[in-house]
C-alpha cells in the first residue's frame, strides 16, 4: 500500500475472474487501486474527474468510472477491466475486432473505456442505432478518432452477433 | 487524485448509518457521482464517509394500488430508467432518469442523492416539488415526512439534520394528468421547468408548475392560478406562464448569465406547460 497516510481498510474483491485481497487507504480511488497496485493499465486517468469516461470499467456487471468511486467501496464487488475482454490466450474479442476492422481507435487512450460501455450497450440492446451506440457511449470522450468509426464498429459487432 | 485523508464505514442497516452519522464530520455517501468530485477538489472537510449504497432498506420502486408510488432513496438513475413497474405510473420519470448524464453515472447515480445534493443542474429536486412529492427521512428519532416544496433551504441544502437519512419519495398518482419536463441545454441546463397538468372538459383543471436551476427549487403559483379553468391553448398557456422569470433569483455563470437565465424561464415553463398537456391528452 503506497498511500500511509489515515485510515485503512481491509477489502476483498473479484478482478478480471481472479480473487484479490489488499489493505488500501481509505481515501484511495479505485482507479489508483487497478493501476498502481494490481498493474492493470487498461483503465486510463484521462479527466481525473469523472467527465471523460477513459477509466470506465465494469461493476457487478454495469459500468461505472473507476476515478468516481474509492478502493473500499469495491469490496465484495466483482470488477471487469479491459483486460478482461481479450481471451486468456490473447484472442481479441468480437467488439475488439471491430474496433480494429473499422479503424476505432487512433491515439488509442480512450478506447478501453469505450469498449467497456460498448460490451455494456450490447448486453441490452445487440442491435443499437446510430442514436443509440451515441448515447451509449456518451459518458466516453474521444479526443483524435472523431465518433464515426468507433460508432460503426460497435453497429457492427452488434448486427454480427445478430446474424451469427 | 489524492483526497484528503478520510475514514470510511459501510453499515449493515439504517440504524447502523444514522448511529455513525452522529460522529462529528460524518457525511453520507450514496452513489459517490458528486461528493466524490467535491472531495477531490476539497471543498467539504469530511472525516467519515457512512456508505449507505448497500442498505436494502433505501432500495425498491413500489407501485400502491392508487397509482402512487415510492422510490427508495438509494434507488439508482439506471433502476429508474429501466423499471417497467414506475414507467406504467410516472413514465416521464422514466425518460427523465434515463437522459440523466450518462451510462456510466446512472449505473452509481441515486435519486435520494441528487436531491439532498440540490446542485441547481439536478434534474429531480425540481421534479419531486412540481409532482408535490412527500419525503421520507430517518434520524434518530424515528421517521418524519417532509413535503417536497418545504425540503429544500438554498444552495446544496436541505432541511434534513446531520444525522438523519433521506430513505425515499412517494410520488402521488398522476390521475391522467400530463407531465412536462424542459430545459434549455447550456452547460448543463441554464433553465428547467416542470409541469403537472389536468385538463378536464376543454380546460385546465389543476396546475403544478416548478422551476429548477435555482437555488431552491420554486413552485409558480402566480402562474399556476392563471393557468386553471382557462381552455390548454397555446396562445394562453404562453400568456400565463409569461410572468414566470419574475422575482426569481438564478446565478449567472461560466454557462449563462442570470438575465439569461431569467429570459428563459418563461421559455422553458410554457414548453413544459405544453409539453403536459399534450402527454396528459395522450394518455386520457
Amino acid at each position: 500500500m503506497a498511500d500511509a497516510a489515515g485510515p485503512i481498510q481491509e477489502i476483498e474483491l473479484t478482478v478480471n475472474g481472479k480473487a484479490v485481497a489488499r489493505t488500501v487507504s481509505s481515501r484511495q480511488l479505485l482507479i489508483y487501486f487497478l493501476r498502481d497496485e494490481l498493474g492493470l493499465r487498461g483503465p486510463k486517468i484521462g479527466c481525473d474527474t469523472g467527465h471523460c469516461g477513459a477509466c470506465t470499467v465494469s461493476y457487478d456487471g454495469k459500468t461505472i468510472k473507476s476515478c468516481m468511486m474509492l478502493a473500499t467501496q469495491a469490496d465484495g464487488a466483482e470488477i471487469e477491466t479491459a483486460e478482461a475482454l481479450a481471451s486468456p490466450g490473447g484472442d481479441l474479442s468480437d467488439l475488439q475486432e471491430s474496433f480494429r476492422t473499422h479503424h476505432a481507435l487512433q491515439c488509442g487512450y480512450c478506447t478501453s473505456g469505450v469498449l467497456m460501455s460498448a460490451r455494456f450497450l450490447l448486453e441490452r440492446n445487440s442491435s443499437p442505432t446510430d442514436q443509440e451506440v451515441r448515447e451509449g457511449i456518451r459518458g466516453n470522450i474521444c479526443r483524435c478518432t472523431g465518433y464515426m468509426n468507433i460508432v460503426k464498429a460497435i453497429q457492427a459487432t452488434g448486427q454480427e452477433e445478430v446474424s451469427a | 487524485m489524492l483526497l484528503a485523508p478520510v475514514d470510511y464505514y459501510r453499515p449493515d442497516d439504517l440504524g447502523g448509518a444514522i448511529s455513525a452519522l452522529g460522529t462529528p464530520g460524518a457525511r453520507v455517501l450514496a452513489g459517490g457521482q458528486s461528493l466524490i468530485s467535491i472531495l477531490k477538489l476539497r471543498a467539504a472537510s469530511v472525516d467519515l464517509l457512512v456508505d449507505i449504497s448497500r442498505l436494502e432498506e433505501l432500495r425498491g420502486i413500489d407501485v400502491r394500488g392508487d397509482g402512487s408510488v415510492h422510490i427508495g432513496a438509494g434507488v439508482t438513475y439506471d433502476e429508474m430508467a429501466t423499471s417497467h413497474e414506475l414507467a406504467s405510473v410516472q413514465p416521464k420519470l422514466c425518460h427523465v432518469a434515463a437522459e440523466t448524464v450518462d451510462a456510466q453515472v446512472r449505473n452509481r447515480g441515486t435519486l435520494g442523492g441528487n436531491i439532498c445534493h440540490n446542485d441547481p443542474i439536478n434534474n429531480f429536486p425540481p421534479f419531486v416539488v412540481a409532482m408535490g412529492a412527500t419525503l421520507h427521512a430517518r434520524g434518530p428519532d424515528g421517521d418524519r415526512d417532509i413535503a417536497a416544496d418545504d425540503f429544500f433551504t438554498g444552495y446544496f441544502t436541505n432541511t434534513l439534520r446531520p444525522d438523519e437519512i433521506l430513505t425515499g419519495v412517494t410520488l402521488p398518482a398522476l390521475d391522467g394528468r400530463g407531465v412536462g419536463f424542459q430545459e434549455i441545454e447550456i452547460g448543463e441546463a441554464a433553465a428547467r421547468a416542470v409541469a403537472v397538468i389536468g385538463t378536464e372538459n376543454g380546460a385546465v383543471s389543476s396546475a403544478q408548475v416548478a422551476l429548477g436551476c435555482l437555488p431552491v427549487p420554486t413552485r409558480l403559483t402566480a402562474v399556476e392560478e392563471a393557468l386553471v379553468g382557462g381552455e390548454p391553448t397555446r396562445e394562453n398557456v404562453a400568456a400565463a406562464t409569461a410572468t414566470a422569470g419574475e422575482g426569481i433569483d438564478p446565478v449567472g455563470d461560466a454557462d449563462a448569465s442570470r438575465e439569461y437565465r431569467i429570459a428563459m424561464a418563461p421559455v422553458v415553463a410554457k414548453r413544459a406547460v405544453l409539453e403536459a398537456i399534450e402527454q396528459g391528452g395522450r394518455r386520457g
